[in-house]
This record gives C-alpha cells, sequence and structure tokens, in this order.
C-alpha cells in the first residue's frame, strides 16, 4: 500500500492546483479594490436569505413540532403546547418504528452495495470500450438518468403488472408457469426487490459516468508499468486503481447513502409503504404518521431521528475522508 | 426531510392559490360596489361545465349582492389541501368535501356548526348516508350535497348473446350463476380488481358484519367477525369469475378503459362510469346497461357504500352568511333536481328521489341507495383510508391466503389506524 501511495504521489499535485487555479482569481478580486467590500455580500444575501426561509426555518419549525403535541386540531386553531420530549418517547418505544429502522438501513445497504459494484464494472468496461461503444454506452447512461423518477416509477409499475404486465408475460411464455398472473407487489419481498431495482437503475448512471471520469485520470504509465511487473487485472485494481479513485468513490457512496436513505418518491407512488409495512421506510414512515394520521408530531419527531441516524453513517464517512487528506497534504 | 418539502410545495401553491383568489375578488368587488365575492371549491365531477354557469348565473341573478367564484379541485389528495386551506387565515367560504372526510375537519374545529340550520335546509328528509357523515358529535357540520353508489354495469350485447336476462338477476346466488355462464371464451363474467374495497364492503354489510364497530369510545376493526369473512369469501368467488389483477383497485389500470377495450360482461361502477366507458370506446353506445347489486335475497338490494359529498363552510371564512346562502340554493331542491338529472346523482333528500326515475344509471342507483351504509364515522378512519389494510388483505385472500388466518391481522391494523388519530 505504502508503494501505492509512493506512486500516487505525482497526482495530487494537479488536483490541488486545480482548485488554487479557480478559487485565484475571486480571490484576488475583493482584495484589489476593498472599498467593495460589502458588495459581495449584497450579492449573496437573496441566496442566503431564501435558503433560511426555505430550508432553515422549516427545519427549526419541525424541530419545535417535534416538541409539541401538534394534530390537525392545533394545525388548524394553533394553540399547540410543549410536551418536551413525549413524542420521541412515543416514537423510541413503539417497536414498529424499529422495525423501520432497521428496513431502513437494510434497504439503504442492499441497494448502495448494488449501486457501487454495478457502476464500478460499468464504469470499468467504458474505459475499455472502443470510441462506438463508449458513446453507446454513455449516451444509454445519460438518457437512463434524464428519466423523470415519477415517469420511470410508472413504467416499473405496469412491467410487473399481474394482469398487464410484461414480465409476467415473458416469465410465463418462458415456460414459468408459476408467474402467470403473479402478484409481485402483493408479496413484501418480491415488492421489496423491485423497489431495490428501479432505484439501483435509476442510480447507476450517476455514480458510473463519476466513477469514469475519475478513471480517466489515472495516468496509463502506471497501467503500464504494473502490466510489466506482472500484475494481474484484479490486482491491478485493487492495488492502483481503486486507491487513486478512492477519494471519489467515497464521494460517490456517500452521496448514495444519502439519496437511498431518504428514498420516498418511487416507494410513495409504487407501493405507498405496503404491503403491510413491507416497504417502508423511514421517511415513508414519517410522511405516514404526519400526513394520513394527521400526527405531525411523531412525524416530525421521526424525521428528526432520521437526521440524526444519516448524520451518524456520514460522520463516518466525514472522518475517514478528513484522514485521508491528512494523509495526503 | 420531504415532509418539509411537502409542506412547503403545500404552502407556494396556496399562496399563488390565494393571491390569484384576493386579486379577482378586488376586481369584482370594484365593479360592483359593494357586493361580497365567496369563493367555492367544488370537486371534479361535482358538477358539469354547464351545471355550473347556469347555476352561478341563476344564483347571482337572485342575490344580485353576492358574486360566486368556483375552482374545481381534484379527488387526488384534496384531502391535504383542505387541511392547508382550513389552517389558513384566508380559507375558500364553502368547500366540498368527501362524506367520510367531514368527521375529521369537523373534530379538528376548522368547520362552523350549522346544527341551528337544519330545519330550515329540510334536514329530516335527508340521506342518512350524507346527514350521519356530515354531523360530529352531535352537530351538524356537513350538509348533504349529493350521492352516489354503486350499480353493475354490464353489456347488453354480451348478455344477449350468453342468453342471459340481467332483470332476472335479484340475487347473489343467481348473479353468480349468470356470471359464470358469461365467463367463457374471451369474456369476462365480471372486471373485479382484487382491492375494491367498497365492493367488500357492501358484501360484509350484506352478511350483517361491519368494517369496524365501536365499544365504549374505542374502535375495533370487524374483519375477523364470521360475518365480515363470508362476505369476503363471496367476494373471492365473484373476482375468480374474470380477469380482475388480485393486487390493484379499480383505478389502476382505471377499469372504464379495461371495459371499454376488452369483453368485459359486467365491472361494478357508479352509473357516472358508463359515460367514461362511451367515451373511450364510442361503439358501446347503447350497449351498456344498469342493475343494483344483488343481495342475498330477493326482496332486499345488495348493501352499497353510499358516496357523495357535503358542503361545509370554513370557521376561517369571512364572509360565512354569503356562504350559508349558497349553501342554501345548492342543496335547495329545485336545483337539487337538475344537478341530479345533469349529473345522474341521487339527490340530497329522499323526497327527491322522483327527479331521477327516467334515467337507467341513476335508478338503479335509487334501489341500492335504500341500503346505503357509510364507513365508521370517526376522525380515526380517514387513517385507516390512507394506509388501507384492507387492500392488503384482500390480496392476501384472493392469492390463496386463508381468511381465518389473515383476517385477525387486517382488524388489528385498523385498530391500530383507527385509534393512532389524535
Amino acid at each position: 500500500m505504502s508503494a501505492v501511495r509512493e506512486q500516487t504521489a505525482p497526482h495530487p499535485p494537479p488536483s490541488t492546483h486545480r482548485p488554487r487555479r479557480t478559487t485565484g482569481p475571486g480571490g484576488r478580486g475583493p482584495s484589489k479594490d476593498g472599498g467593495r467590500g460589502i458588495w459581495p455580500y449584497v450579492l449573496i444575501a437573496p441566496a442566503v436569505l431564501g435558503t433560511l426561509y426555505l430550508l432553515v426555518y422549516p427545519l427549526i419549525r419541525a424541530v419545535v413540532i417535534s416538541l409539541q403535541d401538534f394534530g390537525l386540531r392545533q394545525l388548524i386553531l394553533g394553540d399547540a403546547r410543549f410536551v418536551g420530549l413525549k413524542n420521541y418517547e412515543t416514537l423510541l418505544g413503539d417497536s414498529r418504528f424499529w422495525e423501520v429502522v432497521r428496513r431502513t438501513f437494510l434497504f439503504m445497504a442492499v441497494n448502495v452495495v448494488l449501486i457501487m459494484v454495478l457502476s464500478t464494472l460499468v464504469a470499468l468496461m467504458i474505459e475499455r470500450l472502443g470510441r462506438f461503444g463508449r458513446i453507446a454506452v454513455l449516451s444509454a447512461l445519460v438518457l437512463t438518468w434524464a428519466m423523470p423518477v415519477i415517469a420511470a416509477t410508472t413504467v416499473f409499475q405496469w412491467l410487473f403488472h399481474s394482469e398487464f404486465g410484461i414480465v409476467n408475460a415473458v416469465l410465463t411464455d418462458l415456460g414459468f408457469e408459476s408467474f402467470d398472473r403473479y402478484p409481485w407487489f402483493a408479496h413484501g419481498p418480491a415488492a421489496f426487490a423491485i423497489l431495490v431495482a428501479l432505484i439501483v437503475w435509476q442510480s447507476v448512471p450517476f455514480a458510473a459516468i463519476t466513477l469514469y471520469s475519475a478513471l480517466t485520470t489515472v495516468p496509463t504509465e502506471l497501467y503500464e508499468s504494473a502490466r510489466l511487473d506482472g500484475a494481474s487485472g484484479p490486482r491491478i485494481f485493487r492495488s492502483i486503481t481503486f486507491p487513486i479513485v478512492r477519494p471519489i468513490f467515497m464521494l460517490v457512496l456517500s452521496l448514495e447513502v444519502i439519496w437511498t436513505f431518504k428514498a420516498f418518491v418511487q416507494i410513495w407512488v409504487m407501493t405507498n409503504g405496503g404491503p403491510g409495512d413491507a416497504t417502508t421506510i423511514l421517511p415513508v414512515y414519517a410522511v405516514q404518521t404526519a400526513l394520513s394520521s394527521q400526527r405531525y408530531d411523531l412525524g416530525s419527531a421521526a424525521s428528526m431521528v432520521t437526521v440524526v441516524l444519516m448524520s451518524g453513517v456520514l460522520v463516518l464517512y466525514f472522518r475517514q475522508m478528513f484522514r485521508q487528506e491528512d494523509e495526503l497534504s | 426531510m420531504k415532509l418539509r418539502l411537502f409542506a412547503g410545495v403545500s404552502v407556494l401553491v396556496m399562496t399563488a392559490g390565494l393571491s390569484a383568489c384576493s386579486s379577482s375578488s378586488d376586481d369584482s368587488d370594484g365593479s360592483s360596489g359593494g357586493s361580497t365575492t365567496i369563493d367555492v371549491w367544488l370537486m371534479r365531477d361535482s358538477v358539469s361545465a354547464e351545471f355550473q354557469k347556469d347555476f352561478v348565473k341563476g344564483f347571482e341573478a337572485a342575490h344580485p349582492d353576492i358574486k360566486v367564484k368556483v375552482q374545481i379541485q381534484e379527488w387526488d389528495g384534496v384531502g391535504e389541501k383542505v387541511t392547508a386551506a382550513l389552517a389558513s387565515s384566508d380559507a375558500p367560504d364553502v368547500i366540498e368535501t368527501g362524506n367520510t372526510q367531514v368527521a375529521q375537519f369537523a373534530q379538528s374545529g376548522g368547520l362552523l356548526d350549522l346544527s341551528d340550520k337544519v330545519d330550515e335546509l329540510g334536514g329530516k328528509d335527508w340521506l342518512k348516508g350524507l346527514a350521519e357523515p356530515g354531523a360530529f358529535e352531535g352537530k351538524q357540520y356537513g350538509i348533504p350535497y349529493y350521492a352516489a353508489n354503486r350499480v353493475v354495469i354490464y353489456r347488453t350485447d354480451l348478455f344477449k348473446e350468453a342468453g342471459v336476462e340481467p332483470a332476472a338477476i335479484k340475487t347473489r346466488d343467481q348473479w353468480i350463476a349468470a356470471t359464470k355462464k358469461l365467463n367463457s371464451g374471451d369474456t369476462q363474467g365480471i372486471y373485479l380488481p382484487g382491492q375494491m374495497w367498497y365492493a367488500l364492503a357492501g358484501f360484509v354489510w350484506d352478511e350483517g358484519g361491519d368494517l369496524a364497530t365501536e365499544s365504549g369510545g374505542k374502535w375495533q376493526g370487524g374483519l375477523d367477525t364470521p360475518e365480515a369473512i363470508r362476505g369476503m369469501e363471496f367476494y373471492e368467488k365473484l373476482q375468480a369469475l374474470g380477469k380482475g389483477p388480485k393486487d390493484s383497485d379499480e383505478d389502476s389500470p382505471p377499469q372504464a378503459d379495461v371495459m371499454a377495450k376488452g369483453k368485459v360482461a359486467q365491472v361494478i361502477s357508479t352509473p357516472g362510469g358508463a359515460n367514461v366507458i362511451v367515451e373511450n370506446n364510442p361503439e358501446l353506445k347503447g350497449k351498456l346497461g344498469f342493475f343494483p347489486i344483488p343481495g342475498k335475497t330477493a326482496g332486499t338490494p345488495g348493501a352499497v357504500f353510499t358516496g357523495g359529498s357535503d358542503l361545509v363552510i370554513p370557521t376561517a371564512s369571512a364572509k360565512q352568511d354569503a356562504a350559508y346562502t349558497f349553501i342554501k340554493e345548492l342543496t335547495g331542491d329545485a336545483w337539487q333536481k337538475k344537478l341530479a338529472v345533469a349529473m345522474s346523482y341521487v339527490p340530497n333528500k329522499t323526497t327527491l328521489a322522483d327527479a331521477v326515475a327516467s334515467d337507467p344509471g341513476a335508478s338503479a342507483m335509487a334501489v341500492g341507495a335504500a341500503e346505503g351504509h357509510a364507513t365508521p364515522n370517526t376522525p380515526g378512519w380517514a387513517a385507516v383510508e390512507a394506509k388501507n389494510p384492507i387492500k392488503d388483505y384482500m390480496t392476501a385472500v384472493l392469492t390463496g391466503g386463508d381468511p381465518e388466518q389473515e383476517a385477525p391481522t387486517a382488524s388489528e391494523a385498523i385498530t391500530t389506524a383507527m385509534n393512532s388519530g389524535s
């Protein structure tokens, strides 16, 4: 490993050089004419105010609601009363909630592993393809990526429809008679698997393209010398490719963790969290609690717990990233 | 996270809608001087564009000091929209809501108590299926507007081919026998999707069961009673006589599309569904007939869920008197008769049933309306419909589950949902 680090040493300078170049002009501008010091703040104020109003205010409001007794009555008449941490007690004491938390992590893990493995393979494949194949695959990825979420979800719903779906028709034609009118969405594991397939399908393009662009930064001389030394394909990947693209890989990984952790639209449109609770993950649970049962307080509390859990996962990533940066500098 | 997004979006939508309203009312205030403008929310398909124009014209002629601005809302997601409206400081003055939705809004304190107006509006003749859900804890908040319930829509040509006489179908057994006969070759006897829980509710009521029962202020799911299980068994028997998907409801795919495109002999639908079928396939014009859902014996038609709407006035409305005048006109006998004829609805009073006697769909519906039932009248019911464990239960049984085993789970889920609300 240390050998690899030495080998990668030539790489960091260009990459650290790039940020410096882009921040350069910006940093120099204000210092030249210090009199206009207020302008940058004025110009950025609308964006900051917008963010404060649309992001920070609702966040604080949700925290407040999670500490109140807040149902439909309080929403309409507005006489909510503070109840301290009672909502959190109710929530954390509910076995269904813990079931949902467990399912959320399972859902995230399955999705993220599949997304990372598939997109790495796709990225490696693109790198080896000729010009035509590369354009074809990249176009396919971009088109998939460009597909609106609801449209894709609806298409998947139709693919797996028990009576009119093409999946059942094809499987039956191939001789799997048991799939004749098989109700996919009536079985928890089947519905779960379809959602995983949908989310992986939607997420691979971004991850694959990003990883592919990272792969193009690996200097070819390294590959050549490794091959001269007699390294095998997997060995090259393990000792050269992966360590170099690792920062990007970790970035994509953490983004996918966030995205799959809060996957909502697909689930809500496709199964509404059902059958039973089979596809209910935290965001779905929060919306169900808040909007269907009109318990805005418990729903907000569930959202807060979601945020805390997700931060927990990401802290691991950031620690790793900072440690890596320390090593590099 | 998404919750905040939702709140944000609804606030945006509300503000946009409200600013649009207020600007236009400013205009009309200016032009007519001293008159009040009321904002009215009606639901999609509640009135046709033509009826709306006639009514507004007639109303404004009779009440020159009131201007009416009608907005048509979509059923999809209307619960959240009305909630947001009630919570805002500038709510519409009259809102049409589904009869089963009134209880939760009434409980929240967002609706005006109209109990003292009941006599004036002729409340003693109101349809029970509309008046009862419109009341909460002894007070009347929702004023019955119109009702509709499900009937059987059938293809006259397919019935003739199979030699089945629809007028002779009076009992469940005759219905099953006829449907079996129809269900041959590429013809589906009946297209009954597996999750049409309103139809199941009817069969359960026929048997003397209920979706949920109350004792001592606590609600309990009732799907595991022997009566309810018999209802489910009948549903299963009927569902098998066609190719209805076992895991979806009548909206996905829309059953009117299915009937329009395939050889489907019957569907269970409100009579209005026939128009949609013909719209999708004009060749079926004149080939659709109606009969009431058969009951267990020839004497009693099948029990049906009385769907329909009530009109409510938000407490936040600043023009409650004008709003009441509007409700009084629209739910009054004169306009009710016209509405029932124009839209094939059951009018809000039993005394007005004659108005639709000449309409085949509406008269089939009126027979069933005599056995009309409502869903449990409690704010908690909305939570059951939102999550709908009944649908999961139906699919589980239809795909081979044992009702005796699945029903207690479903009942438990209903109980939890009903008592989880505030």
